[in-house]
């Protein structure tokens, strides 16, 4: 029986009686879910039906709201809905159906939570559907049973959908599917991870094109993309808004000695007591930090001023082990920990109900984050989300009054899906031509169905199918290079060993070889980079996982340890993750800036702020937002020159490649650059004056792209991203605990990948999609573009400081830099050697 | 580049190599041919070109130096998978064009895996140590050591530091009284970076040039 459409007398903010509600001719299944949230004292939101009626038309689409308002329940009832109409006379049968919904999450440790919040309506309703999970941490026995007959519904993640595409027996297991449910959608959207789900769902659409597919998101400022990525490039979809305008605020902690605070330091463990006093204040406490170092520092610093908090308060981030994490997780769901200490790795997932207040350490950088975060506590009824931020330098206070501004005026950022990226192609197609096989037109369209595919030219498809068929223009001459072979047409893997290896590296998260945490007992603590663990010292020590531990020994990925009694330790540092400074929140910080200058300080972060905020006025300026502010500086390293674009970490990393490649071109020189979210500084080994017209022909936006790709070149940024594309594209085989030690001849990093390729095979299209990368991704060239037109139009203040001002020192205390020269190898080399010859 | 070693004059090539005149030897450490041919084994697409260009590379340096000998400071074939056809061709053909040069290959750790290099190409193949009259010739530098030694096996980079905050990180030989540790010689290898004791030396290359730079101890004789 099919329901009425009486979705045009649901409108949104109308109250509906519940003597109107028993009017409507709801479906049978319908009524039962009805039955089950009247059972629970609960009244369905006006969203939650919208999204019900829509599903049962067919649609497909995305629910955006907030945390904790019960999007699960919209998304996951009307599949239970549309079973329950399809059974006759209202009998159920014994057994549970086949494979009808594929539920996605982003993370691996929300598989788990997330099936048992859904089993609670299967368990309601009394239906005999069997709810599963599938992810990276099932045994290898479950998931061979799995294969041979799957749940009703599973839980499971991108990679491992695109793992279980790889079977050619995954068609048939797949044929009654109905829909597929994608949580937490915002946080894929822009990832490799959520071109991966794109490219997944145009495969279940190809065999199926009435399967529904839903996506919940967090408020976005584009959800009409994040919708088309969900439907697909030919479908239209709905967008369904289950806002509900929860009250937030905002509240600082205030250095009580704002003279003595840090300028810049990344740490600020000077404001611990005052948190520690402020964890006491309630019950339960998230305190969140921007990267898992800090997350590992802030654990240590309240413990060394709480010490009996020992059993009280935990720590979890991605570098964790699960089993740690779980045990985490479980008692901020059941109220009995204190606080937690956390980095993203908690923004997401199901409700932490007992939670009463949020920390955020560090600036947040945006302001979806931070309503997000915001939205991780204050879940009991009419209570209001609550944030209490902590400054680690003085830049950061001003980023929270205008992130509340923001937060007023409903400013919230974009988050773009990829373009095109053809590495995560190549992965896909070999995935498709171990599942039996694929025809070339046919998938061209299928692929092309894929929002983020849907321009992909003939070109780049040629390319990418020669690249995994003959490994591109190099490799012709060598015949035992077959990947994919085709035959009459099909594409195929015919290699045991490479369809081995290609299924052990599916997936696209990237990370540095990581390196097991192990005490000798074998109870594992977590992973770390590589990269970190190699400059530790044997019998040194380290903080990880909470606790200072003594470095025994490292064996093939395993680092053996053992806990150490007292003294310091380094802190690991993790590679990437480091979010710019929005437009929105930079627009927002300009402003609070501008008002500063005009002596307008109205919130207590800017009264605070105010005498540093002087100091950089008399020795310096406060620029304007039609203002563009230039330091030069001279120290014993040579010239200093500070440039403040505000445009975030990461365009002001282009600018400031893009200017010191200028730069190096008015003179043979060497030019280290840092860069922060605010500007950057150029370092250079001469002693050089530019004067303000030689300083408008740098700042020119002509010639930007291609003195960009230039630059490029000579620095490192390509190299590097080069090394996630080969990842993906399955040129990089990444280790794993216990794997053979034949895997590890054929490791060898990125960056020599690079040099073969851009030697011998300059075309390359893996190498011109790094560039790209690197430009839209890494170097956000639109902003850099915008940026250096708005500069044309902008007054340039030029200030010779003698002493570093506020905003340049945390430039020049940045000891992460990249560098530029124009001088030869030789040149640098014996110029640095006779350096060395002076100091020693 | 030469030096003054164990009262010997060597010859350090920024080829990554070092020549002594006296005997008419070349030595030189993990070129890892074949590397790129176990890559493609398991369907990562990368061409033979880099053994190609090292083949090459010391076809320069044999007929720069009219050397008559060749030490190989282990890891010749980099793995199994690496001895193909197409490994043995260039190998063969390299070989007939110096057939009287006499090649010595010390054992190192992927030889020991890779099994060793097909015997028409008259390889001697030696464990280490294999002594030559003054010094021991090694893949793996030892702690301790009664005689001198070449080694291989480390793949040594040095990182500079220099004014404007500038830092260069280069290939390197790094080389103390007694025992001198060799750059690998392939081109598709990894550098490892070292932090040098004070009794060293380092030369740093880029396969064109060589520099010394300053240390406490100088074995440079003239650049």
């Amino acid at each position: 029986m099919k329901a009425l459409n009486y979705y045009s007398l649901l409108r949104e903010s109308k109250p509906y009686s519940s003597k109107f509600l028993e009017l409507v001719n709801y479906s049978e299944g319908q009524k039962k879910v009805e039955a089950f949230f009247k059972s629970k004292k609960w009244k369905p939101f006006s969203f939650q039906r919208k999204t019900w009626q829509a599903y049962a038309e067919g649609k497909s689409g995305l629910l955006h709201a907030p945390t904790g308002t019960g999007k699960t329940f919209a998304v996951w009832a009307p599949p239970l809905i549309e079973w329950i109409n399809e059974q006759k006379n209202g009998k159920f049968p014994t057994r549970p159906p086949k494979l009808r919904i594929l539920w996605i999450t982003p993370l691996r440790a929300l598989v788990e939570d997330t099936t048992q919040s859904l089993q609670e309506l299967v368990e309601g309703l009394k239906i005999p559907w069997t709810i599963q999970s599938r992810s990276g941490d099932t045994t290898s026995s479950v998931k061979a049973s799995q294969r041979k007959r799957f749940p009703s519904c599973l839980v499971t993640t991108p990679e491992s959908l695109s793992l279980l595409l790889s079977y050619p027996e995954t068609k048939e297991s797949f044929s009654d599917l109905r829909g597929i449910m994608v949580d937490e959608w915002h946080e894929l959207l822009s990832s490799k991870r959520g071109t991966q789900t794109e490219l997944c769902l145009a495969r279940l659409r190809k065999w199926n094109p009435s399967i529904k597919s839903w996506g919940l998101s967090a408020t976005l400022g584009n959800l009409e993309t994040a919708r088309s990525t969900l439907t697909g490039s030919s479908k239209k979809g709905v967008l369904i808004n289950g806002d509900l305008k929860k009250k937030i605020s905002v509240q600082t902690i205030i250095p009580k000695d704002m003279e003595k605070f840090p300028w810049s330091g990344h740490l600020g463990g000077r404001l611990v007591e005052q948190v520690a006093q402020q964890i006491e204040k309630v019950k339960t406490t998230l305190v969140f930090t921007n990267v898992r170092s800090q997350t590992e520092y802030w654990y240590h610093a309240l413990l060394s001023v709480r010490p009996k908090w020992e059993e009280d308060l935990g720590i979890h981030h991605g570098s964790l082990d699960r089993k740690d994490r779980t045990i985490v997780e479980n008692r901020l769901r059941d109220g009995s920990i204190r606080a937690v200490v956390c980095t993203s790795s908690l923004d997401l997932g199901v409700d932490f109900s007992p939670v009463e207040q949020v920390i955020q350490i560090g600036g947040p950088k945006g302001v979806a984050r931070l309503l997000q975060r915001a939205g991780r506590c204050g879940h009991q009824p009419g209570a209001e989300s609550k944030v209490i931020c902590v400054p680690t330098q003085a830049m950061e206070l001003v980023e929270y009054a205008a992130a509340r501004d923001a937060m007023g005026d409903r400013k919230i950022e974009d988050r773009e899906p990829l373009r095109a990226p053809l590495d995560l192609l190549a992965q896909h197609l070999i995935t498709l031509a171990l599942a039996g096989g694929f025809e070339e037109k046919e998938t061209f369209q299928e692929i092309r169905s894929a929002w983020s595919y849907r321009d992909l030219s003939e070109e780049e498809w040629g390319w990418t199918l020669d690249f995994i068929i003959r490994g591109g223009k190099t490799l012709c001459a060598y015949d035992q290079f077959k990947r994919v072979i085709a035959q009459n047409g099909v594409h195929r893997v015919e290699s045991k060993l490479i369809g081995r290896f290609h299924r052990m590296s599916i997936g696209t998260i990237t990370s540095d070889s990581a390196i097991t945490v192990k005490f000798k007992t074998g109870k594992s603590l977590g992973t770390i980079e590589e990269s970190f663990i190699s400059r530790i010292k044997p019998k040194s020590n380290f903080f990880f996982a909470g606790k200072l531990l003594k470095l025994e020994r490292i064996r093939d990925l395993t680092a053996i340890v053992s806990k150490a009694k007292s003294g310091k330790g380094a802190i690991p540092v993790w590679g990437g993750g480091k979010s710019p400074l929005s437009s929105e929140l930079s627009n927002a910080v300009k402003e609070k800036l501008k008002q500063a200058k005009n002596g307008e300080f109205n919130s207590s972060e800017m009264k605070a702020l105010a005498p540093t905020l002087e100091i950089q006025k008399k020795n310096s300026a406060l620029p304007d937002p039609d203002q563009f502010l230039i330091e030069t500086t001279k120290t014993k390293d040579g010239s200093n020159w500070f440039l403040f674009p505000f445009a975030g970490r990461l365009a002001n990393e282009g600018l400031a490649a893009l200017l010191s490649y200028r730069i190096s071109k008015l003179a043979p020189m060497s030019l280290s650059v840092s860069f922060n979210d605010y500007g950057f500084h150029l370092c250079s080994n001469l002693d050089f004056e530019i004067n303000p017209e030689q300083w408008r022909n740098l700042l020119a936006p002509e010639g930007l792209l291609n003195e960009l790709l230039d630059c490029m070149n000579l620095s490192e940024m390509s190299k590097r991203q080069f090394r996630e594309v080969a990842r993906v594209a399955g040129l990089i085989f990444q280790g794993y605990p216990g794997a053979q030690k034949s895997a590890r001849q054929v490791q060898a990093s990125g960056g020599l990948f690079f040099d073969v390729f851009a030697k011998y095979d300059p075309e390359n299209l893996l190498l011109t999609q790094s560039r790209r990368e690197v430009l839209e991704r890494q170097l956000e060239i639109q902003r850099i573009r915008n940026k250096l037109v708005e500069i044309q139009e902008q007054e340039i203040l030029f200030r010779h400081p003698k002493r570093l001002t506020p905003f340049a020192f945390p430039l020049w205390a940045e000891s992460l830099r990249t560098q530029v020269s124009t001088e030869s190898w030789s040149e640098r080399v014996s110029r640095m050697a006779k350096e060395l010859e002076g100091f020693a | 580049m030469r030096i003054l070693w164990q009262n010997e004059n060597l010859q350090l090539l920024p080829e990554k190599a070092v020549f002594w005149e006296k005997e008419n030897t070349l030595f030189l450490a993990d070129p890892h041919f074949g590397k790129a041919a176990a890559f493609r084994k398991v369907g990562i697409p990368i061409p033979e070109i880099t053994t190609e260009d090292d083949l090459q590379k010391l076809s320069i340096i044999v007929e720069k130096t009219g050397t008559e000998r060749i030490i190989f400071l282990g890891d010749f074939i980099h793995a199994r998978q690496s001895k193909t056809q197409i490994l043995r061709n260039l190998l063969f053909l390299w070989r007939e064009e110096f057939a009287k040069l006499e090649l010595h290959l010390i054992r190192g750790n992927h030889d020991l895996s890779s099994g060793d290099p097909w015997p028409e190409l008259g390889i001697e193949c030696h464990d280490e140590p294999w002594s030559l009259s003054n010094w021991d010739c090694r893949h793996h530098p030892v702690a301790t050591s009664s005689k001198p030694y070449f080694a291989g096996h480390v793949h040594p980079g040095y990182a500079l530091k220099g004014k404007g905050r500038t830092r260069e990180r280069s290939s390197c030989f790094q080389i103390s009284k007694n025992r001198i540790i060799f750059p690998a010689f392939g081109s598709f290898t990894g550098l490892k970076t070292i932090k040098p004791e004070e009794c060293e030396q380092i030369f740093v290359t880029n396969g064109k040039q060589i520099i010394g730079l300053p240390s406490l101890e100088n074995f440079i004789l003239e650049k």
